[in-house]
């Protein structure tokens, strides 16, 4: 059974492009048929941190309004061929669609993918009805800071509204000697006040940053972000996966990585 | 006059201003047209109606009753007179009623209130869950709350400063009691975190004391000035 999955997070900066192209490799990397799709119309910008914008020939509104095939804008990834990314249109705006007609599409690709990853816009305009429209689940995304908590927490509440039954958080770029210092909010703190299933904890890792700017996700590596964005995916196709102790393999790895340096 | 009737609202209900020039038979049909107009607008609404700009018989007022049940659902709860004193006294007899009712029913209402997410209630409410920062929670009665009280909190709506808030967890950003607003100490996020994680949450209650919003730990006392 296939299943349409939104990653959302009312603010903006948060994480949801990263994390969406790193959730469909990594889901891709347990051999699931995964197709992403851009519905930041007019900000598009999923296809540059896959590494695939010079593969684009027609997109997420060409397919709406008919101008061409589905499989005519599907772009499939470098490395994983079972991996396909719908972008979106850059010279177009939110309202080029309707949540009827985003239904409509996501339910097309239902027939050949296991997972429909839908990277939803900042805001909770018409951009976010036009994500959430066909989505059975959803991935909110929120950083510890309380700015992205209450955007995530009004976020919560609308998809609550929608009917999308479950949702699952995850806390992205956590500092843990900040944490540690008592100048960042644990986990648990921000658990606490959103209240809904916690499905991951990644660590701010600046090779994020250097993988982005490759257009290579980094789920997989040897990374502490790339770990624990595995450890997502494998709890997305619903296995029970610990949690990462970021602070003690933190310390192994800068021991590890001080050695062969 | 340019309209025969014009109908006002006030606190209580209606007030019928009629034309004194009118036939009295004419008039009621003015009357019957116009409750008719607004008959969706109204529904089931129970409120008190006054008379003003014309003097009525008790026959008359009855015949104007009569019209009004007849084109709407609404029930008339009492005539105000325009005799002050005795508008004064029934005044505040609605007044009261009004407000023990809120004060004495209450909904209950499961799950937790999100940013964004405003509950308004006619009655008194208990909530089975959190009320989150940047939600809202306004009752014309007492807001009782089995979970936290993280946002802002709206009782006695209508003006009654009897009301009170209680919360097993209470780190309300605003309380509202009446017409008194206290709002919490200005401090980060972090900081309050880390007191709370101090002390144990305990059950407290918010009511008004002296034109101040007070905050305490509830005992068997806390509920005898109410």
């Amino acid at each position: 059974m296939s299943e349409v999955i939104v990653i959302t997070s009312g603010k903006g900066g948060v994480g949801k492009t990263t994390t969406t192209a790193n959730v469909g490799t990594g889901l891709a990397q347990l051999n699931k048929k995964v197709v992403l799709i851009d519905t930041d119309i007019g900000l598009r910008n999923l296809d540059v941190v896959m590494g695939l914008e010079n593969r684009i020939v027609y997109n997420l509104v060409d397919v709406i309004e008919g101008s061409c095939r589905m499989k005519q804008a599907l772009i499939k990834d470098k490395k994983y061929p079972n991996l396909s990314l719908l972008p979106s249109a850059q010279t177009r705006d939110k309202s080029s669609v309707t949540p009827e007609q985003m239904k409509k599409l996501t339910d097309e690709l239902r027939e050949e993918f296991d997972y429909i990853l839908l990277d939803c816009p900042a805001g909770i305009e018409q951009g976010f009805q036009n994500a959430i429209a066909g989505a059975d689940r959803a991935v909110v995304v929120t950083t510890p800071e309380v700015s992205a908590i209450r955007d995530a927490d009004r976020i919560i509440g609308l998809l609550e509204a929608n009917e999308i039954k479950q949702t699952q958080l995850i806390v992205n770029r956590l500092r843990m000697d900040m944490v540690k210092r008592g100048d960042m909010m644990t986990v648990e703190d921000v658990c606490e006040i959103l209240a809904i299933n916690l499905i991951g904890v990644v660590p701010d890792d600046e090779q994020i940053v250097i993988s982005t700017n490759q257009g290579e996700p980094l789920v997989g590596s040897d990374a502490l972000a790339g770990k624990a964005f595995a450890n997502i995916c494998r709890r997305i196709v619903g296995e029970e996966v610990p949690f990462l102790d970021l602070q003690k393999k933190a310390s192994v790895f800068a021991k590890l990585a001080g050695l062969f340096k | 006059m340019s309209q025969p009737v014009i109908m006002k609202s006030n606190k209580y209900g209606l007030n019928l201003i009629l034309d004194p020039s009118l036939p009295f038979s004419e008039l009621l049909g003015c009357i019957a047209d116009k409750f008719s107009e607004s008959e969706k607008f109204f529904k089931n609404a129970r409120m008190a109606v006054s008379f003003d700009g014309r003097e009525l018989s008790r026959e008359e007022e009855y015949q104007i009753l009569d019209t009004i049940s007849q084109k709407t659902s609404i029930h008339v709860v009492c005539i105000i007179d325009n005799d002050e004193i005795r508008e004064q006294y029934t005044k505040q007899r609605v007044e009261r009623k009004l407000e023990e009712e809120a004060g004495n029913t209450g909904k209950f209402y499961k799950g937790t209130l999100r940013s964004g997410q405003v509950l308004e209630c006619e009655t008194s409410i208990i909530i089975i869950g959190d009320v989150n920062p940047g939600a809202k929670i306004i009752s014309t009665g007492n807001i009782v709350i089995l979970g936290a009280l993280k946002g802002t909190a709206y009782a006695g709506a209508s003006g009654n400063e009897n009301c009170f808030v209680v919360a097993l967890d209470m780190n309300p950003v605003q309380i509202k009691i009446g017409g008194i607003i206290g709002r919490s100490a200005d401090k980060g996020i972090l900081a309050s975190i880390r007191e709370r994680r101090k002390t144990a949450a305990e059950p407290r209650a918010a009511t008004v004391s002296d034109g101040h919003i007070l905050i305490e730990p509830i005992t068997k006392n806390t509920f005898n000035n109410i």
